[in-house]
């Protein structure tokens, strides 16, 4: 008989109270009790002959030990007579020993192999009674649930720190780690070997939580058989001589004696690679352990494959992303350089400005800024396009007005050949030194912002320079215009990605040219690149994090006469009496 | 001993290569650098006992107004082609695994990481700058593309944290672990602890700590459950509303303001919003210090511009009024004010 035979049993007289009738009313005070008439009637066809107390409390779930004042136990039930063999009528409960029911401290306990739960509830006459319960099922079950439970919660771990690391080894080293502790005491991931060589990564088990890593490389003829077996796909099912042919591999070293398993990581057709784990201390590997390693070499499997594929579009994206990005300037005879570039997308790391310098046969140098409309990938090609014309273009025109138009002409080819309505802003100059240290820049203007000179009197000039977009018509108007930088002065150029930055108090306005003018201002003794660096910071600092277009510096400055300038700052104002400093520079 | 030992040592050398910095003479600087091992001193002695005081020095110079932000820039410079000098002339052969070293988004000073890189390079790692202000995105895909062993990452701004801890996160996810430096986590890290991430006080401890993975993964979690009653998100919504708030204060309160140029105004609002973003990355670490630090510093600031203190305790009262909601943020102001110097006229 068990419990639930009895779980509809009646009391039947109602002379047991039932919690409904002795409980306060629910009701509010002010609100008139129902009366009794109200509530449905008693049964009455059943149970008119009152049963036996001790034959209902017999097929109680919890068995009772009734026990006197004095402690001794005058009734035990048949339930708890099964549960509590020691327990004997007539004698002191504490004699029989049973660890949950001697010092009045209720709770749950193990006894005999069952888990039990016992109160204690006093009855008249100092006497008391215990009640038990027989919680082995139950526990067990919350126990299965509570290990599913960790399973989910570590599979879940797993996949959210595999999800992320897309470099491969990294991937890699995160696969064994996770394993430790939960799947093994040493975990090693063995990949599938390339050019003869299988890569491993090995977690171990330290004294604390972090496990230490270590990882190598092993010919693929050197492999374990179970792991080479693995690798093809097949899971090798309680191999004994595992442990040892790993041994012998180096990849488990002093684990003679443990408890291993090798379990594929599910690739793209065959598999990425296996995962070896070994444990000493919790012994053998049971169905649900070997179910949950599956589970975990299919995630840490996807993640691996990811950071496969992923490495290797990166390394072609890598190789045209180089050959996009814009080239520092060919150093040249009296001119320093200075240049930043920021894109509007910071994870690509190439955009629509460009700029960069060649140098002339002549000694001179031809340099250019330049915005391509549109963003990304697309406009980051178009300058690639425009940067290799104009390397291929200087070597044949080295006048910046008849240079611009030859770039014209090339790019509306280009972008009639494409049918994309594509254009772009550029200044392009050459710069000639000349015998006192300073610099002839002859510049050309294909609509894009004009250059700013700082010169040496602290003063900021912007360069009156126009002309119409290149690449939109056969024969633009170019503005051509020619600037002297004595020695120290410096020459800007810049896209407006720093003009129309979007910043200040809303975020909405733009930066403008006057700020920075005015943040050029007291800047002419700067070296070029430190100016360039700090256009490109101010810039930054206005748009606080928002976002931003391109942004392009390329600062040129004339270093003097001799090849190596000696001081950047003639006269950096002295604490004691800057005013006067300046004016002997100026 | 001879004449050269005097000039074989860095803190002797120290005037001299000041002088240098003053001066602007970067052909100097290096001379005086390269000279210096020439004669037999540790490249990372020239770097941490000649440049990186030097450079502690030049931003004093700037905070006591001595210095333009162009002298500072054009001396921080000349730092840096003496950083490239010294680690041109070792040239160290790198034998370790490769560690990142980069200025969180929005920090630019970025000769003191550029020192923790090349003293990591000096110990044989194979160190990769990524210069000043790198944004999350661009170190994340960085992270992606080459097996980094760790990432150092610097932080010269408290103000930054929030963003720094983002970055910190971005580094994390992609499981390489991190270590910090610089101002901006506290004379003693203690806001690094907050956000759960190894702290080095100087180069040679990053570059202990990073020889040492163990430590580098096992720091204790972030602690920053008080962010749940979303007083910093509310901050930042709400920050170009108490910017506009505090400037209009400052134009009724302070007569003079009103006939300030276009320049003072953006350099009022950007004070302004200066003062906002640390009272924001106070409330994200939970420590009032962070702001009544910053209070002091910025009471120097403008007392060696002659700007009195007054005009800060005004916006601060603005702003704890504005705030009267936020009980959090309204006790970091309290304490921000009673850090101020006594207020003058």
């Amino acid at each position: 008989m068990t419990a639930s035979d009895v779980r509809d049993w009646d009391p039947g007289d109602g002379r047991h109270s039932t919690p409904s009738t002795t409980r306060p009313p629910a009701w509010s005070a002010d609100l008139p009790p129902h009366p009794t008439a109200d509530l449905p009637p008693v049964p009455s066809d059943r149970g008119s002959a009152a049963p036996d107390l001790f034959e209902v409390v017999e097929h109680f779930r919890e068995g009772l030990v009734v026990c006197d004042a004095t402690g001794v136990v005058r009734h035990v039930s048949p339930v708890a007579e099964r549960l509590l063999p020691g327990v004997t009528p007539g004698e002191l409960l504490s004699a029989a020993g049973v660890p949950g029911l001697s010092d009045g401290n209720a709770g749950g306990f193990s006894y005999r192999g069952r888990r039990l739960t016992a109160r204690q509830v006093p009855l008249s006459g100092a006497r008391c009674c215990w009640y038990v319960e027989d919680v082995t099922d139950s526990v067990g079950r919350a126990d299965a649930l509570l290990a599913e439970r960790a399973r989910s919660a570590f599979l879940a771990v797993v996949g959210d720190k595999l999800g992320n690391p897309l470099h491969p080894d990294r991937a890699a080293a995160a696969v064994v780690r996770l394993a430790v502790p939960t799947l093994a005491e040493v975990a090693v991931l063995v990949l599938a070997p390339r050019a003869g060589r299988a890569r491993w990564w090995r977690a171990s088990r330290a004294d604390d939580e972090t496990p230490m890593v270590d990882s190598g490389a092993l010919a693929a003829a050197e492999l374990p058989a179970a792991v080479a077996d693995g690798l093809t796909g097949i899971e090798p099912h309680a191999v004994d001589w595992l442990v040892e042919q790993a041994i012998d591999a180096g990849l488990l070293p002093g684990l003679a004696g443990s408890a291993a398993r090798v379990v594929p990581l599910p690739g793209r057709d065959a598999p990425v690679g296996v995962l070896l784990v070994a444990r000493r201390a919790t012994g053998w590997y049971d169905e649900a352990d070997v179910e949950l390693i599956r589970a975990f070499t299919a995630r840490a499997g996807a993640a691996l494959t990811t950071a496969l594929l992923y490495r290797d579009q990166a390394e072609v994206a890598d190789t045209l992303q180089a050959s996009l990005l814009p080239v520092e300037p060919a150093e040249a005879a009296g001119v320093q350089w200075g240049t930043a570039y920021r894109p509007a997308q910071a994870g690509l790391r190439i955009g629509g400005d460009f700029y960069g310098s060649h140098r002339l046969a002549d000694g001179g140098s031809v340099f250019f800024l330049g915005d391509v409309s549109g963003k990304g990938v697309e406009a980051a090609v178009l300058t690639g396009q425009l940067r290799q014309c104009l390397q291929a273009l200087h070597r044949l025109e080295s006048h910046p007005g008849r240079l611009l138009r030859l770039l014209n002409d090339a790019l509306l080819e280009t972008t009639q050949a494409h049918g994309q309505g594509r254009f772009a802003t550029i200044v392009l100059g050459v710069a000639r030194p000349q015998r006192d240290g300073g610099l002839t820049l002859t510049l050309a203007g294909g609509g894009h912002l004009p250059p700013l000179v700082l010169r040496a009197s602290g003063e900021v000039e912007s360069v009156p320079l126009r002309g119409m977009l290149i690449g939109v018509v056969p024969d633009p108007r170019v503005g051509e215009v020619t600037v002297r930088l004595a020695p120290g002065e410096t020459c800007l150029l810049y896209s407006d990605g720093v003009t129309e930055a979007r910043g200040g108090r809303r975020g909405d306005e733009q930066f403008g040219t006057e700020r920075l003018v005015t943040a050029l201002s007291g800047c002419q003794r700067m070296p070029a690149p430190a100016l360039a660096e700090r256009v490109e910071q101010i810039t930054c600092d206005w748009l606080a994090h928002g976002d931003h277009d391109d942004i392009a510096v390329l600062a040129l400055r004339a270093t003097g006469p001799s090849g190596r300038e000696s001081r950047h700052l003639h006269s950096v104002p002295t604490p004691a009496d800057p005013d006067q400093q300046e004016e002997t520079d100026a | 001993m001879s004449t050269a030992t005097a000039a074989a040592d860095p803190t002797d050398a120290y005037v001299g290569y000041l002088d240098c910095l003053a001066d602007a003479d970067e052909y100097g600087a290096i001379d005086l650098a390269t000279g210096l091992l020439d004669a037999g001193v540790p490249a990372e002695r020239v770097l941490l006992d000649l440049v990186a005081p030097a450079q502690v020095e030049v931003g004093e110079r700037w905070a006591r107004n001595e210095w333009s932000v162009a002298q500072e820039h054009a001396a921080t410079h000349i730092s840096e082609q003496v950083v490239a000098a010294v680690a041109a002339h070792a040239n160290p052969r790198p034998t370790g695994g490769r560690v990142v070293v980069a200025c969180m988004d929005g920090e630019w000073h970025a000769l003191p990481p550029r020192l923790v890189a090349e003293v990591l390079r000096l110990r044989g790692w194979q160190v990769t700058f990524l210069g000043a202000s790198v944004p999350a995105a661009h170190l994340v895909s960085y992270l992606h593309r080459y097996d980094a062993h760790a990432v150092a990452l610097a932080c010269a701004l408290p103000m930054r944290l929030p963003y720094a801890h983002r970055m910190i996160e971005a580094c994390r996810r992609s499981d390489v672990p991190v270590v910090v430096g610089g101002r901006g986590f506290g004379v003693d890290g203690r806001w690094a602890a907050r956000l759960g991430v190894a702290w080095a006080p100087d180069a040679p401890s990053a570059a202990e700590l990073i020889a040492d993975e163990r430590a580098l993964r096992g720091v204790p979690s972030a602690r920053l459950a008080h962010l749940a009653d979303d007083e910093y998100a509310s901050l930042v919504r709400r920050r170009g509303e108490l910017i506009d708030g505090a400037l209009a204060d400052v134009l009724e309160r302070v007569p003079s303001a009103r006939g300030y140029t276009a320049t003072q105004l953006d350099s009022t609002v950007s004070d302004l919003g200066h003062i906002v973003d640390f009272l924001a990355a106070a409330v994200y670490v939970d420590d009032a210090s962070l702001f009544t630090e910053f209070v002091e510093w910025l009471s120097g600031i403008l007392l060696s511009r002659e700007v009195p203190a007054g005009a800060v305790a005004h916006s601060l009262e603005h702003f704890s009024v504005a705030l009267r909601d936020f009980p959090r943020a309204g006790r970091v102001l309290a304490l921000g004010c009673a850090a101020l110097p006594a207020a003058g006229p």
